[in-house]
């Protein structure tokens, strides 16, 4: 009865071990990149095969990038609170909703248009077979037709 | 001869049952005692489950094929589980990381601080 028990321990801690050992070993490229200061660069440079030459001239078009999108933030933000206080008091599409509107509507633009140069930026710095690839998933990710809408 | 044929032997047995008196009585509880009785003897009759498992353990397992057979079938669960989690898992982290780099770059979807 003991060697029986014996054997049924071991194959349950030999699965459970190949299983941690397994489970690590293929975790290990994944780990390094959530552990990296930058996931999302460091997932785009691992995700379309890039070269150090590559990763740094598209790090460096990424560090550009933020502080604009960063001021385009604030513009859409300041625009937002304006509409609401305007939809707030209104019962009618008054003049100036009107001109809210319109304004919301040309800083989407504007901001779309800026995305869509600083994509074709970084496809046009990648390996031409991968930069068509990023730009086809970039493009399908933020101009998809339910585009901006919250996600369940 | 005559005797051993079924007809024959039932009247008979018919007969002395319907001579037969006593004046004993049954103890309390008689009926369900026999019942019991019975229940008991109908599951020393069949082995459990765990006496099943327990004499497959210390007799079938030990047999080195078996052995070696059922430590390689382990073996091989855990690394295919293993290895369909670690996967299932990368694509996930993947998948995030992929939203979280357009999040970063829409300003319409970008956090706010």
């Amino acid at each position: 009865m003991k060697k029986g028990i014996l054997i049924l321990v071991l194959g349950l801690v030999a699965a459970a071990a190949a299983y941690g050992c397994v489970y690590y070993a293929c975790m290990s490229s994944t780990r390094s990149l959530q552990q990296s200061d930058k996931p999302e660069l460091a997932w785009l440079k691992e995700e379309f095969n890039l070269s150090d030459a590559d990763f740094k001239r598209v790090s460096e078009l990424h560090a550009a990038y933020l502080p604009q999108c960063r001021e385009m933030c604030q513009r859409i933000d300041t625009q937002n609170v304006q509409l609401q206080k305007l939809l707030a008091e209104a019962t009618n599409v008054t003049p100036e909703i009107d001109g809210a509107l319109a304004e919301s509507g040309r800083l989407r633009t504007e901001c779309q248009r800026m995305m869509l140069r600083h994509f074709f930026q970084v496809s046009q710095t990648m390996p031409p077979v991968q930069g068509r690839r990023y730009l086809s998933w970039v493009k399908e990710k933020a101009f998809l037709p339910n585009y901006d809408m919250p996600k369940d | 001869m005559k005797t051993n044929e079924p007809g024959n032997h039932d009247e008979a047995l018919r007969k002395l049952l319907q001579e037969w008196r006593t004046d004993a009585t049954l103890p309390p509880s008689f009926q369900e005692g026999v019942w019991r009785r019975i229940e008991r003897a109908q599951a020393s009759a069949s082995p459990s489950v765990w006496t099943i498992i327990s004499h497959w353990i210390a007799t079938v397992l030990p047999r080195p094929a078996l052995a070696a057979s059922y430590v390689a079938v382990l073996l091989a669960v855990g690394v295919s589980a293993g290895w369909a989690q670690a996967r299932q898992e990368t694509a996930r982290v993947k998948g995030e990381l992929g939203e979280r780099y357009v999040r970063m770059l829409d300003p319409y979807q970008a956090p706010r601080q």
